[in-house]
């Protein structure tokens, strides 16, 4: 009864993934595709549950609801806020209707555009079909690498498998994947200043108030999740995920002094992790490996690595939700003279 | 063992890069020599480790200690060291050239503070692009290689997008999305990869391949992430405006380098890695395709006004020689093709980044590209103009070029294949190759017309130098033909390591 | 074992309505969410794939630390994407630039 009740609760969880792809995908007004996306995320965390990932679940939580969404919905008030973009973007829009009606009107130029859609599902049905059959009647009975993750788990250093094989046995992807992150932010930054709205005084003394009390409390539970990555499902990306949300939070209500942080000490963090977990990968050198962490000292080294990466990583993940250099970075020197 | 004390170079050409990039968004004051240092370093480790191979053969090198089915090998054998030189050359020359590019642009005091903005976020973008070639090159481990994908192509947008003009950001938006595509896809066939075989090692899963159909459609979807990203012809439409319209060292890295990174892995997981699973018929797609991009890659060519958009139609037409090489690796998958399609990956790698690194000098002193407009800047800068008619020596593929060399290597493998076909198209993309290159030339020799519109000051020896010797290279690479040889027979005469450490 | 096929044929559905999205779609932030359906589609069939023949129990860890980095990557490439359709819109706009002040010519 109970496995009965769990399989339809997979199931439902299926259909409404299924069903919100689709409607987000599908539906023109992006505003609603925002929102979408957002339980989209959600629903995600749920079946990663289900699927006993509870590592991944928490990411996509605080990455997907806390971040990739407000992301969204920053870059969408944003394209709506130039106003002669919002008109270029009508613009296109009537081209391209413009362009597919004039090809349309003709009979013969319908056909060959409904031809080509017929064909181009066709094709991608034919693939999802394929691809299918090959999962359903070819199966493996392969258990992977999590044999030989559960033999060396003791050398690891670590309790938790994911931790293990993310910084330990695997360690070296994620050094290039914080390379990843890193390279992100040297990306936006830049592209583009940071630009706060002008109308400051709008958010309400409550809001500020609840915010001041709740984002002390998102630092500690982000503390504690990097904490626990070493025996229970977190680590450095959950908490650096959590640790950016209580940022973004801090941005939205507008707390004055964040205006004025300079490009000095943001830098000096945003490298702070990367540097410390490269060091401690060359300084293995001396006596073994590029990252062969020295036995006894492993769960340290690790703990080490998770807590400095963590803090990068919610600085790195607050500045790209910024959007853009700070504003005392690099300013042209015209701007400056101009100016004074 | 006494290996791990002098294998530990290989991780350097990845942790290097890596550390200067970090360094340089963080000193931004004293970064301009910075990255010129690391590119330099670079260049002597790899260097080294050229020596390493000679001496030692293949060399395998294991992070962080952990055996191969759990951990992540390095794996360093002919074509990956060569690959690795032509990164570190091509990346010191255009290490230089970018010193000399932004000095230029800054000193001009049109928009000073713009243009060393723009400096300060190309190093330390500049050098995490290299640290993720190296790490491509070397890396062991499908998954692995996905992540140097991502660091890539990141860097590789990051930097496209760097010029600020709408036209660049639209295109590397473009190149963003398709780039993501196909790593989704790479992703994809990691999946059925994974799941058939449970191993991410390549050398493992060489020796455990066997032909099936989840391993088939895994290694489809792989290839077809790969072929996007490299460019491949129906799938080229985002190289053009992406390559033509970034800044001028940015274009150099983009067609020299980053493709060929694809390029490298598409080769060597169809004839090293899933050798058993191919078939000829998918080869003869693949042929059929290069010749497609040939053509197609050359006539546009010929037709654009833009220089640098000229040049990087030709990128997409070259791309079609390395995958004509794929058909006629079949029978013959040792040591003839391999050599083939390195040299003209070599060749067209240095050529194809002086030949970007002459036209954005060219850009620079004109303010523009359009071709008719260039009359008579030969007069101004010799150099520049030589060097790029060097490269273009070795796009048709004169002797003693190493595209000659290539091209050379291909027919007769055509020819004693019996596929004679090939030959055809090979034959005639040289001729094409040849009227695009000469449409450039000629006006660039002929007299000026009216006053002359170029800017008066002289080409810095960085803008002029850099492009001129690295043409110089690929122009001379036929006569180290027997160094190569030797460097890709280094383990006895078998060209790939392959198999366990 | 037919529910880990769901999830799995859910995972290839996902993939497939992304690229769809992807291709007929033109509004830029479309083309990115579409790119993130598809990253999360084969994410599904990692994870699905880490569960051996039950539901619920995942017996090999290197699938999941496979998909923690694949977010991380899908994360920071979206914000990047983001960033640049903003400046896309904002620069061929010419309204509310920050860096108004650069012409759109001279510069390659």
């Amino acid at each position: 009864m109970n496995s009965l009740s769990l399989t339809l609760f997979d199931c439902v969880v299926l259909v409404t993934l299924l069903g919100l792809a689709w409607q987000l995908l599908a539906t023109p007004d992006l505003f609603k595709a925002m929102v979408l996306f957002m339980s989209f995320g959600l629903v995600m965390a749920l079946a990663w549950v289900r699927l006993a990932a509870p590592d991944v679940a928490l990411a996509e939580a605080a990455l997907g609801a806390g971040l990739t969404g407000p992301l969204f919905l920053s870059a969408l008030h944003r394209l709506r806020g130039t106003r002669k973009g919002e008109r270029r973007q009508q613009l296109d829009s009537i081209e391209h209707r413009g362009k597919i009606e004039k090809v349309t009107q003709r009979t013969s130029g319908r056909i060959i555009y409904l031809l080509l859609r017929i064909l181009f599902a066709g094709l991608l049905l034919t693939l999802l079909v394929h691809l299918a059959t090959i999962l359903l009647h070819v199966e493996y009975e392969n258990p992977g690498l999590g044999v030989f993750v559960a033999e060396q788990q003791e050398e690891s250093g670590v309790i938790s498998p994911v931790t293990a094989v993310l910084l330990n046995f695997r360690g070296y992807d994620t050094l290039l994947e914080i390379m990843v992150l890193f390279v992100a932010v040297v990306a936006v930054w830049s592209l583009a200043t940071v630009r706060f709205s002008e109308k400051s005084g709008q958010v309400s003394p409550i809001q500020q108030g609840v915010v001041r009390i709740l984002a002390p409390l998102m630092i500690l539970v982000a503390v504690s999740l990097i904490w626990q990555g070493t025996h229970l499902a977190g680590g450095a990306f959950q908490g650096g995920a959590v640790l950016a949300a209580a940022g973004v939070l801090m941005m939205v209500s507008e707390l004055p002094w964040l205006r004025l942080i300079p490009s000095l000490p943001v830098r000096l963090m945003l490298v702070f992790g990367p540097l410390v977990f490269l060091g401690l990968g060359v300084s293995c050198l001396a006596d073994g490996r590029f990252l062969e962490y020295p036995g006894e000292l492993a769960g340290f080294l690790i703990l080490l690595i998770e807590l400095a990466c963590g803090l990068s990583i919610g600085l790195t993940l607050a500045c790209l939700f910024v959007g853009g250099r700070p504003v005392d970075d690099l300013v042209d020197r015209g701007q400056l003279e101009e100016g004074s | 063992m006494p290996t791990v004390s002098a294998s530990f170079w290989m991780v350097l050409p990845v942790v290097l890069p890596l550390a200067g990039g970090l360094l340089c968004f963080l000193w931004r004051q004293r970064s301009l020599w910075l990255p010129l240092a690391f590119a330099l370093v670079n260049l002597i480790v790899v260097i080294r480790l050229t020596r390493l191979l000679l001496i030692q053969g293949p060399l395998h090198y294991q992070i962080g200690g952990w055996e191969t089915p759990l951990g992540i090998v390095l794996v360093l054998d002919g074509p990956a060291l060569l690959m690795l030189l032509l990164t570190a050359l091509c990346g010191a020359g255009v290490t230089c050239y970018a010193r000399g590019y932004f000095a230029y642009r800054i000193s001009a005091q049109k928009q000073p503070g713009r243009h060393e903005r723009q400096e300060r976020f190309f190093w330390p973008l500049w050098l995490m692009l290299l640290a993720a070639l190296n790490g491509l090159f070397l890396s062991g481990d499908i998954f692995n290689i996905y992540v140097t994908l991502e660091l890539l192509s990141i860097s590789a947008v990051a930097l496209a997008a760097l010029s600020g003009k709408p036209v660049a950001q639209l295109a590397s938006f473009r190149y963003l999305l398709a780039s993501l595509l196909g790593s989704l896809s790479y992703l994809l066939g990691i999946f059925f990869i994974y799941r058939s075989h449970g191993v991410l090692d390549l050398g493992l899963l060489r020796a455990v391949v066997e032909p099936g159909s989840s391993m088939t459609a895994g290694l489809v979807l792989m290839s077809c992430g790969l072929l996007l990203k490299s460019a491949a012809f129906p799938l080229h439409f985002w190289l053009p405006p992406a390559h033509a319209n970034a800044l001028a060292p940015v274009s150099a890295i983009l067609s020299g380098l980053v493709i060929k990174g694809s390029l490298y892995l598409l080769f060597r997981f169809w004839f090293d890695t899933f050798a058993s699973l191919i078939s000829p018929a998918a080869l003869n797609v693949i042929g059929m395709l290069g010749i497609l991009a040939v053509f197609w890659g050359g006539i546009l060519a010929l037709l654009q006004q833009r220089l640098k958009l000229l040049v990087a139609y030709s990128t997409v037409s070259q791309v079609g020689y390395f995958l004509i090489a794929f058909p006629l690796a079949y029978h013959d998958a040792t040591l003839s093709v391999w050599t083939a399609f390195l040299f003209m990956i070599l060749a067209h790698g240095c050529a194809k980044v002086a030949m970007f690194m002459a036209a954005g000098t060219m850009y620079l002193h004109s303010g523009h590209d359009r071709m008719r407009d260039l009359h008579g800047i030969r007069l101004v800068m010799p150099l520049t103009v030589f060097a790029y008619g060097m490269a273009g020596v070795n796009l048709m593929g004169l002797p003693p070029s190493g595209g000659f060399v290539g091209k050379w290597l291909l027919l007769t493998g055509a020819f004693d294949d019996g596929q004679w076909w090939w030959s055809v198209a090979i034959m005639a993309g040289g001729l094409l190759a040849a009227a695009y290159v000469f449409r450039v030339m000629s006006p660039l020799f002929q007299a000026p017309v009216g006053a002359s519109i170029f800017d008066g000051r002289p080409t810095p020896a960085l803008l002029e130098w850099p492009p001129l010797v690295l043409s110089l290279i690929a122009l001379l690479l036929g006569l180290f033909a027997p160094g190569i040889m030797a460097l890709l027979t280094a383990n006895g005469g078998a060209v790939i390591s392959g198999g366990l450490p | 074992m037919t529910v880990l096929f769901a999830y799995k044929l859910g995972g290839l559905c996902l993939f497939f309505m992304g690229f769809t999205a992807l291709i007929l779609r033109s509004h830029p932030l479309k083309k990115i969410m579409a790119v993130n359906v598809m990253a999360a589609g084969v994410f599904l069939l990692f994870i699905a794939m880490a569960c051996h023949g039950r539901v619920g129990v995942a017996i090999d860890p290197v699938p999941q630390a496979m998909v923690l980095t694949g977010i991380v990557v899908s994360v920071s490439v979206t914000a990047l994407a983001l960033v640049l359709a903003c400046r896309i819109q904002e620069t061929s706009g010419g309204a509310g630039s920050s860096e108004g002040e650069h012409p759109p010519q001279g510069d390659s």
